[in-house]
């Protein structure tokens, strides 16, 4: 309530203008401000702005906003999720017991990927481990197994694998059976080495470090939620308790009530970005290999969309819980199909082409481009381009609605 | 008990007449389970490949066929001027596949053969996928074509139990249905409980003779009961649109639903009783719950990827013991045999939120 007598106060523009705005070059501190300053000297854009500054400044819970729930976001989603596939639990049952079949076992295990579970005792026994999900793999050496390889027969491992997690299944069935026939291939006499050896090499990205993937994606996801919110609760606060009348009142037109109200969160929205990649570069060490020129003016393209999604939820809300509430409804769907957890390459075609029509998408390829693989505008145009038209719909939309209400 | 039921009753009132609301707990739920269900799949189908051969045999031929042969990898169309890496820079392939000049050559006078394979490393998991799955192509074209030398002495026999096709979906849904449970009636309840200290009806409630318990066992019952529509709903969604069935005891389930909805709510009113404002209390709900039980509770990954300090959180994490039980009840189904410790935990955790709500509510009381 203090708030918007104290509002009231610097309200009355153009008058007081020559005071306020020196001060606000250095509450803001941005050249931006200043610059806009010289430019609009008279203007009742400053002292909106200033308003702006002013009430952002005071509104603790707008700086928590801003800089709690990106950070805890950025670090859960880059520690917490990591596809890697190891020390998963093998339980082995040895029928044979013999040399070789021991061997088998040490191959299997002296890697990472899979660490043995003593506890299986019979092949019910390991059947039922896996059944109930104490162990992903279960292998079974048959009795017979030193007398077929002795006869030159081709001797036979069961392989028991947990499928209910697909992912990991299909991962450690790939490394059993590489394990298995590299084993075959040294036992004695070993075979000469196989024709054709594929040798891969993992670009961009060598040790194939799960956080360099997430990370990336989070911090679009986290500049979406956060500029969304913020904006759209600059907006409807006004609505809500009443002031957007007495703003209406003064000179100035909706045009610069709105651009008053976008420049400051503009200026801590680019903070943000600058938050995050600090973020990411110092707790993540994700490389940095493109322009960081290009990624800072792309950045703030899509800040310019996150702030229009925002507006556009402020024109549907009536206060501030809807905003929230109706957020939910527009950001799960924008983040879940963007690509930041689950690769775009990997959904349903459908869900694919979909995924065109989402800005976040958009701007997670350019941010994992630009950090990871290093490339320009030569190649991240197309993408540009389509941040460019979400801008301009969607702050034409959302300003026409919002001039449409306050008439 | 009577009075339990009427501030129950006095709640859906409420809840049915904001319209906002009742989308909320009623269509989100089932939007989740749609997204969730479709868009999460970590393994990719047609990963874009693109193919140098320099040797334009036969047998590169042949070899590239094979690669192309499962739907994993679709062949990407060159430029003829784009090296093997700047397509894959661009975007246009995840992969490329470079044949040396004296492939064949080399192949048929039975020497080692360098393939290189460039992998997009940025996607980790497609990564690995990609690496895999080459080298087991690679080996089953030595091997239907002979190049093999040596027969092979040792195979293993790969049996997937419960899900032989490997369908993400059968991983993916069960987890999607625990999430949207630990997120949505906790929501709803939280905004409850909060609106009644933010509009000052609280006081209103002060005045009355209801006692701390019953006014938060009633509140619960009625974001109970709506729990269990959502639960419902997103069940129906679950076996409809997904083809889930369950398995073995349906019991487990039961049971398990309902103490873990129960937990989702009264998790919600301990929200509500701590927060300032609705906002407040939806973006700590959308922070915690959602994150948890999202990041830490084995939804996409293994818990057992999850470094120290954090794998101490996913203990207490609900949403992680109710997944073991959906996963169980749709996938494995073992029964109470194999899931009778998590229904333990998540009873205990159930109660933990109970008492921190009483707690709260009591302090809510002092305060004013």
């Amino acid at each position: 309530m203090g708030q918007t007598e104290r509002k009231g106060q610097s309200q009355p523009p153009g008058m007081e203008n020559p005071d306020p705005p020196g001060r606000g070059g250095g509450l803001s501190g941005a050249d931006v401000v200043r610059s806009l300053w010289a430019w609009l000297t008279g203007s009742p854009l400053m002292a909106l702005a200033l308003k702006e500054v002013r009430q952002i400044l005071r509104n603790k819970q707008l700086l928590f906003l801003l800089v709690f729930p990106p950070t805890i976001q950025l670090l859960l989603y880059g520690f917490a999720l990591n596809p890697e596939v190891k020390y998963l639990d093998l339980g082995v049952v040895d029928y044979a017991q013999t040399l070789t079949s021991r061997e088998l076992v040490a191959s299997l295990t002296h890697n990472q990927v899979f660490t043995l579970n003593p506890g299986s005792a019979s092949q019910a026994a390991l059947g039922e481990q896996v059944q109930r999900g104490e162990i992903t793999a279960g292998v079974v050496i048959p009795p017979d197994w030193q007398r077929q390889l002795q006869r030159g027969e081709t001797a036979t491992v069961q392989v028991l694998i947990d499928g209910v997690n697909a992912n990991t299944a299909g991962i450690a069935n790939g490394y059993i059976n590489q394990i298995v026939q590299s084993f075959s291939r040294n036992l004695d006499p070993p075979a000469p080495p196989a024709p054709i050896q594929p040798q891969v090499h993992f670009l961009y990205n060598p040790g194939l470090i799960s956080s360099w993937f997430f990370v990336p994606g989070m911090i679009g996801v986290v500049l979406t939620l956060t500029s969304s919110l913020v904006s759209s609760s600059a907006l409807v606060r006004e609505k809500d308790t009443g002031t957007l009348e007495q703003l209406l009142m003064t000179p100035a037109t909706a045009g610069e009530i709105l651009l008053a109200k976008i420049i400051p969160l503009f200026v801590l929205l680019m903070g943000d970005v600058m938050l995050a990649l600090l973020v990411a570069d110092v707790v993540f060490s994700v490389p940095f290999r493109g322009s960081l020129l290009l990624f800072l003016t792309l950045s703030g393209l899509y800040i310019f969309v996150g702030i229009g999604v925002g507006m556009m939820l402020a024109t549907i809300a009536r206060n501030q819980q809807q905003v929230v509430l109706i957020s939910f409804f527009i950001n799960m769907p924008l983040i879940q199909l963007s690509g930041a957890i689950a690769p775009v390459e990997s959904m349903p075609l459908a869900i694919r082409y979909l995924s065109w029509l989402n800005p976040l998408r958009h701007y997670i390829t350019i941010v994992r481009s630009i950090l990871l693989h290093g490339v320009g505008l030569e190649v991240l145009w197309p993408h540009v381009l389509a941040l460019a038209v979400f801008v301009v719909i969607l702050l034409t939309v959302s300003i026409y609605r919002f001039r449409r209400q306050l008439s | 008990m009577q009075r339990i039921l009427a501030q129950c009753r006095k709640e859906l009132a409420q809840f049915r007449r904001d319209r906002l609301t009742v989308a909320l707990a009623l269509i989100l739920p089932v939007a989740t389970l749609l997204i969730f269900g479709y868009a999460i799949r970590l393994e990719s189908k047609h990963i874009p490949l693109a193919i140098q051969d320099w040797d334009q045999s036969w047998l590169s031929r042949a070899y590239i066929e094979q690669l192309f042969a499962t739907n994993q990898f679709a062949p990407v169309r060159r430029a003829g001027d784009e090296d093997a890496i700047a397509v894959i820079d661009r975007g246009h392939a995840k992969a490329t596949v470079v044949i040396p000049p004296d492939f064949s050559r080399r192949v048929e006078a039975k020497l080692p053969s360098p393939v290189q394979v460039l992998v997009d490393g940025s996607d980790v998991n497609n990564a690995r996928v990609i690496r895999n799955s080459i080298r087991a192509t690679t080996n089953y074209f030595m091997r239907v074509n002979d190049l093999l030398p040596g027969s092979e002495r040792v195979v293993a026999r790969v049996r997937l139990w419960f899900n032989p096709g490997r369908r993400e979906s059968l991983f993916i849904v069960p987890g999607v249905y625990a999430v949207v449970l630990a997120v949505f009636p906790a929501l709803l309840s939280a905004i409850a409980m909060v609106r009644e200290k933010e509009q000052g009806t609280i006081l209103q409630v002060y005045a009355s003779d209801l006692r701390p318990v019953e006014w938060v066992l009633g509140k619960g019952l009625a974001y109970f009961l709506v729990g269990q529509l959502e639960s419902v709903l997103v069940l129906t969604g679950a076996m409809g649109l997904f083809g889930l069935r369950l398995v073995g005891d349906p019991t487990p389930l039961l049971v398990g639903n309902t103490v873990f909805v129960s937990a989702s709510v009264l998790f919600g009113l301990l929200i509500g009783s701590r927060a300032s404002n609705q906002g407040a209390a939806v973006q700590a709900v959308a922070l915690i719950s959602f994150l948890t039980a999202l990041l830490l509770s084995g939804f996409i990954y293994p818990i057992s990827n999850i470094p120290f300090p954090l794998s101490l959180i996913a203990w207490v994490v609900p949403a992680r013991y109710f997944m073991e039980i959906t996963r169980d009840a749709f996938v494995r189904g073992t029964g109470w045999a194999g899931v009778w410790p998590a229904e333990l935990a998540l009873m205990g955790l159930a109660l933990l939120f109970l008492r921190a709500v009483l707690l709260a509510t009591q302090r809510m009381q002092l305060k004013d």
